[in-house]
């Protein structure tokens, strides 16, 4: 009989991955060719956890395996003929397993770790560690762990690379690599650059002009000031945070016309977070009102809203069931551990995490705070119509929000299975992140919502800044420090510029935790400012640009690009907030970032160019390149309005075709055509078989839209 | 200057003249499984029609004679909802031995049972839950949560493309099943896995695929104008050394003007002789099946044919009226399948083409009635724990009933195929271990059948 266990997470196929030059005489080939074959072949008959053992026979610890079962030691270290085991996998003696042989090459990689010892780490049984049993000091030696510290900054390098203390971090790497950094970008490369990464949008062709005519040595300084002022900046970067909030308007199941998993309000969340952007809310702040914005001021209604980040998650199918709760548990703490801390404890959920110092408990002391907190449609105003227990009634006159319900701790529900319950884990963070003094210390307050909130945003827990550091990092560079944002632990990859990461995170949280201020250093940087040009020299010794000798040329995301097309044709409105708009709307001109975000349904543009699902958390976006985003570009009526709209402006500009190339190219890219562009466009201009103006300009205009240059920022 | 020129002139000829598949296979191969084949591949696509609601096996694909002994008796074993009926509901449909291999099928599938030496009858079906959404999401994701890619982006992801011109993986949908896109979702995988939905209500090529032509320029017009484009991409490109993912879209545009053609030709039924129409029958079941084959036969890797309707979103879940109901639902997916897997034969092409034919879930041995009481028009609930489904082709063996369910086609009792296990084999058909086709995410490698899945040998041939 198969036991039910809706999400016993892959976390044994983890271990299938091959690992080249794995020694058969340490952890790495038990673990990625014994233990899976164990797990998945014998433990259901050969372990505790098994209803009826069979021949007394354990393989779920390295004792019990040893020791054998009714007929004698499965295992002999070193003696592959005198293992029993051997004998009933090969079908001599036993016949095991019973249901069919294993494949001769997984008996003989068995035969392979006997022979070489039967190197073997499990202490306990089937993974039931207890957290006891993990060394926290030796735990909280790992990098991640260890609470950032301000970094000595490299001295005697080339001044002229030297703009920001970051760069010393960079031009010290580059240096022991005998590399050079590149050469600054230029101007026009470089404004168009910094306006798209700090407002989402192409500088127009007058502030392009006005930059590179402007000869004060703080020309830049002012280009940058200016755009992290200006309102469009918050609505840029509400994107990035709602990825990782998984924000979305409604749910993945909706049956006909119920639209009580539809949230009409779900924008205000998003307004919210537009409007913490642009007023630089300290991320300590930020992170708190979100978890917790009910309990740190109950009054402050209007602020209540940032409960969206939690309010406006999943909900699953069957929500009376326990099952089904704790699916919804998870979403929460996975959430909240991997976009905040980085840290992947909802693999904790079935056993120990195999590789972080997250035990089972920890995942149940977390879960605990959200099976303390419920669902709510808080009423919009007063005039909403409420039920008996003071919720809207009507989708439309709520906002969907959370409140803490009755305060419970939780049991650990042995290998996820709601059905069996372990020990009372009492509400509280995660050990390896609490000092010795801390770590007794359960959330008592209410649901804890508070007391978790206060945990992650303090100076005292060694992620957060660094993974919202990171973050902001790979927003501006296109490849964060950390190459997995959204882990830290030990199968996260490590940083490439470890002292840059903690000394970027000491000094943000020095500056009250200010993005802007993040975001001003980084941008003001040496390392940001380089050209994108690839020199193949460089390339050869570092091809991945990890030690960055160059900024990384990148492709605009779904919002930038669409952004970018509306505004050359002038056809961008600048409003902030308000309800959702439909992005594939031809008459739409609203910012992308305001388009509805559906679980249901996602919007097929928004899908099509890597806009991530919003039914989970999104570490990073995927950057894939397909024939049908292309379509889209060729015959989508929205391009063509675009398209449209540009020529009307191009041809309104200037009267002489090659005038109104140079128009259109200033408009799109912020610089003069060459001679050959201007020479191909005249030809294709020329060439075209309509005399209708707007006609002619409409199909030029369209491929200067569906260019290349448009898609991509040097 | 003299090279840029050159350059110029040659790059006119980019687009229309290209022999797509095989010279600019590379475009997507950085995001597909590198190591597949794991094993020797038997088929190398899917056709998975979905009789959306689940269908009754006692019904059609595996008779229970005991429920007409034990009519109106309680049923046995442990039921996940209270039984609002009278018991045992018999069924009123003949079943009968067809073909050499003697597989039962009752009377409902008068056409599929000529195919019955082709078919491989699954009888010992089970799943987790009766309900919907988590039924649906857990056969076509291997979860019950909508946060897993699909089926059929696991098999895109691990085969790749079969023809750069055309998506891997197609759902045809006239309509939206409860939980909608998320069932062909290619959640945290590469976003060119997931299924293009395609709603077979109206079946004119231009309101099947969106965007696929230019609403006002001619074909020449548009060539014309992308000519114009690869030079400015090149000159962009040649200014940009070493830049591959220019060349990557650059390449995409190529195949995306010649996507517009090719799909155009597939997408469109109409050019299929009105004999073969016929065959499929005139309903949009039928025709999207007949769409199915067109899709598969042009290197297109999985196919998912919903049976659903734009009013109706689960045409197959009758709790009432039952009998007539399957009556009218087989009449339509019986002509249909039966003339799909005629037609794959007769073009050689059912030996690589894994057919599967099933619902989320069956439908209970014993009635349900309404407030009515009427059982003249009684239906039947959800049922999870044995259930029925075929498939044919695409190297299982045919003339064959796999498993049982007990007296009363309750619970599946025999060889017990649980959906991890019919995932495990549709990839194993295909050429791919269950356990080795990976994708790591969130500090983990996920695998469609997560850590479950065996495949059912015993019905490979």
């Amino acid at each position: 009989m198969r036991t039910f266990m809706p999400t016993v997470t892959t976390c044994v196929s983890l271990l299938l991955l091959t690992i080249v030059g794995a020694q058969a005489n340490d952890s790495d080939f038990f673990e990625k060719k014994i233990r899976p074959v164990l797990v998945e072949r014998c433990y259901k008959c050969h372990s505790e956890q098994s209803e009826g053992v069979k021949g007394g026979l354990l393989l779920d610890s390295r004792d019990a395996t040893q020791r054998g079962g009714d007929s004698g030691a499965a295992v002999v270290p070193g003696d592959v003929e005198a293992s029993l085991l051997i004998g009933a996998l090969r079908y001599e003696s036993f016949e095991m397993p019973p249901d069919g042989k294993l494949p001769a090459a997984v008996i003989a990689d068995f035969e392979t770790w006997i022979k070489a010892g039967a190197h073997d780490p499990r202490d306990t049984p089937t993974g039931e560690t207890k957290s006891a049993e993990i060394d926290w000091d030796e735990a909280r030696r790992f990098w991640a762990f260890q609470l950032p510290e301000p970094k000595p900054v490299p001295k005697d390098l080339p001044s002229n690379a030297i703009r920001r203390p970051l760069d010393a971090f960079v031009a010290s790497r580059l240096h022991k690599s005998q590399l050079a950094p590149n050469p600054e970008a230029t101007r026009r490369v470089l404004i168009r650059r910094v306006t798209l990464d700090l407002t989402g949008l192409p500088p127009s062709p007058e502030e392009v002009e006005s930059f590179v005519s402007d000869e004060s040595p703080d020309a830049y300084e002012r280009v940058v000031d200016g755009l992290l002022a200006s309102p469009q900046y918050g609505t840029r970067w509400s994107r990035p945070w709602l990825d990782i909030a998984r924000f979305a308007e409604d749910q993945a199941h909706i049956v006909g016309n119920n639209t009580s998993l539809c949230y009409p309000n779900a924008y205000l969340y998003r307004d919210w977070v537009i409007n913490a952007f642009n007023e630089d809310l300290p991320y300590d702040h930020f992170v708190r009102q979100q978890l917790a914005a009910d309990l740190i001021d109950p009054k402050d209604k209007a602020n209540h809203v940032a409960l969206g980040f939690i309010g406006l998650g999943p909900k699953y199918y069957r929500r009376g069931d326990i099952e089904v709760m704790a699916e919804e548990w998870e979403d929460r703490v996975d959430t909240v551990a991997r976009g905040l801390l980085g840290l992947t404890v909802a693999c904790a959920r079935c056993h120990d995490h195999k590789y972080d110092p997250i035990p089972t408990e920890d995942y149940y002391a977390l879960a605990g705070v959200f099976a303390s907190t419920e669902m709510f449609n808080r009423p919009l105003n007063e005039k909403a119509e409420r039920d008996k227990d003071g919720e809207a009634k009507k989708p439309e006159e709520a906002i969907h929000i959370i409140r803490d319900a009755k305060p419970q701790d939780l049991n650990v529900f042995i290998r996820g299975d709601v059905k069996k319950k372990g020990e009372v884990a009492k509400r509280r963070f995660p050990q390896v992140l609490c000092s010795a003094e801390s770590l007794s210390l359960a959330f008592e307050n209410g649901s804890g919502r508070l007391e978790l909130a206060d945990s992650i945003a303090t100076r005292d827990n060694p992620l957060t800044a660094r993974v919202i550091v990171n973050r902001v990092w790979g927003q501006l560079f296109g490849k964060p420090l950390v190459g997995t944002p959204s882990n830290f632990g030990s199968l996260g990859e490590r940083p490439t510029h470890p002292e840059l990461l903690d000394d970027l995170a000491v000094r943000f949280m020095d500056s009250d935790w200010s993005l802007k201020w993040l975001q001003r250093e980084i941008v003001l940087s040496a390392t940001y400012r380089q050209s994108s040009d690839i020199d193949t020299a460089k390339q050869v010794v570092d091809p991945a640009n990890t030690l960055l000798w160059r900024m990384n040329r990148r492709r605009l995301s779904v919002e930038a690009w669409r952004d970018s097309l509306l505004s050359v044709g002038d056809q961008l409105t600048l409003e902030l907030g308000g309800p959702s708009i439909d992005p594939q709307d031809p008459d739409q001109r609203r910012r992308t970032a305001y388009s509805r975000v559906s679980r249901l349904e996602l919007d097929a543009l928004l899908a099509l160019f890597d806009f991530p699902d919003p039914n989970t958390h999104s570490p990073k976006r995927n950057d894939t390149t397909t024939p049908l985003q292309k379509l889209f570009v060729l015959n989508s009526p929205f391009m063509l309005r675009q398209a449209e709209s540009f020529a009307k402006r191009v041809t309104a500009t200037a009267s002489q075709d090659s005038e109104r190339v140079n128009v259109a190219y200033q408009i799109a890219f912020g610089r003069a055509p060459d001679g050959d562009e201007l020479e191909i466009g005249m030809m294709f201009l020329d060439g075209c078989d309509t005399a209708d103006q707007l006609a002619r300009w409409t199909q030029y205009a369209q491929i200067l839209l569906a260019s290349n240059e448009m898609l991509m920022v040097d | 200057m003299l090279n840029r020129r050159q350059m110029l002139q040659q790059a006119g000829a980019g687009f229309g003249m290209l022999g797509m598949a095989g010279a600019l296979s590379s475009l997507q191969a950085g995001e597909a499984a590198s190591t597949v084949p794991h094993v020797t591949p038997k088929a190398k696509r899917v056709i998975f029609l979905f009789m959306n609601g689940a269908p009754s096996h006692v019904d059609t694909l595996d008779p229970k004679p005991a429920l007409a002994k034990y009519e109106g008796s309680q049923p046995s074993g442990e039921l996940y909802r209270k039984i609002n009926g009278t018991g045992y509901m018999p069924s009123p449909f003949k079943f009968r031995a067809h073909g050499e291999s003697g597989v039962v099928m009752s009377e409902l599938l008068p056409n599929l049972a000529k195919h019955a030496d082709d078919l491989c009858v699954l009888r010992s079906m089970h799943t987790n839950v009766p309900n919907h959404e988590p039924g649906l999401l857990i056969m076509n994701s291997g979860n019950q949560q909508p946060i897993r890619p699909s089926l059929g982006s696991w098999c895109s992801y691990g085969l790749g493309t079969e023809n750069e011109n055309l998506p891997g993986f197609v759902v045809l949908c006239p309509g939206l099943p409860v939980v909608g896109p998320q069932l062909w979702s290619s959640s945290f995988l590469p976003g060119q896995h997931q299924g293009m939905s395609v709603d077979t209500n109206d079946m004119q090529v231009d309101k099947l695929v969106a965007n696929l032509n230019h609403p006002n320029l001619s074909r020449a017009q548009q060539q014309r104008q992308l000519e114009f484009l690869g030079k400015l991409n090149r000159l962009h490109r040649e200014q940009r050394q070493g830049e591959a993912a220019l060349d990557a879209q650059i390449r995409a545009m190529e195949l995306a003007f010649n996507m517009q053609r090719e799909a155009s030709e597939t997408f469109d039924i109409s050019r299929e002789p009105a004999h073969v129409r016929d065959m499929y029958g005139p309903t949009t079941f039928g025709q999207s099946c007949l769409l199915a084959r067109r899709l598969c036969e042009n290197g297109v890797r999985f196919v998912q044919v919903y049976y659903v309707s734009k009013n109706e979103k689960q045409p197959w879940d009758t709790h009432s009226d039952n009998n007539r109901k399957h009556r009218d639902l087989c009449a339509d997916s019986d002509r249909a399948t039966a003339a799909l897997l005629t037609d794959l034969k007769a073009r050689g092409m059912l030996e690589e083409t894994l057919v599967v034919w099933g619902g989320e879930f069956g439908r209970t041995p014993y009635a349900q009635l309404d407030k009515k009481q009427d059982y003249t028009k009684a239906g039947r609930d959800h049922h999870h724990t044995g259930f029925s489904m075929f498939m044919a082709g695409g190297g299982v063996r045919g003339g064959l009933m796999y498993g049982n369910t007990d007296e009363f086609g309750m619970d599946a009792i025999e060889n017990r195929i649980h959906v991890h296990d019919l995932h495990a084999t549709i990839l194993h058909q295909l050429g791919i271990d269950h356990q080795r086709l990976t994708y790591r995410y969130s500090g983990r490698d996920f695998r469609l059948t997560d850590v479950h899945g065996e495949v059912v040998r015993g019905i490979i041939s």
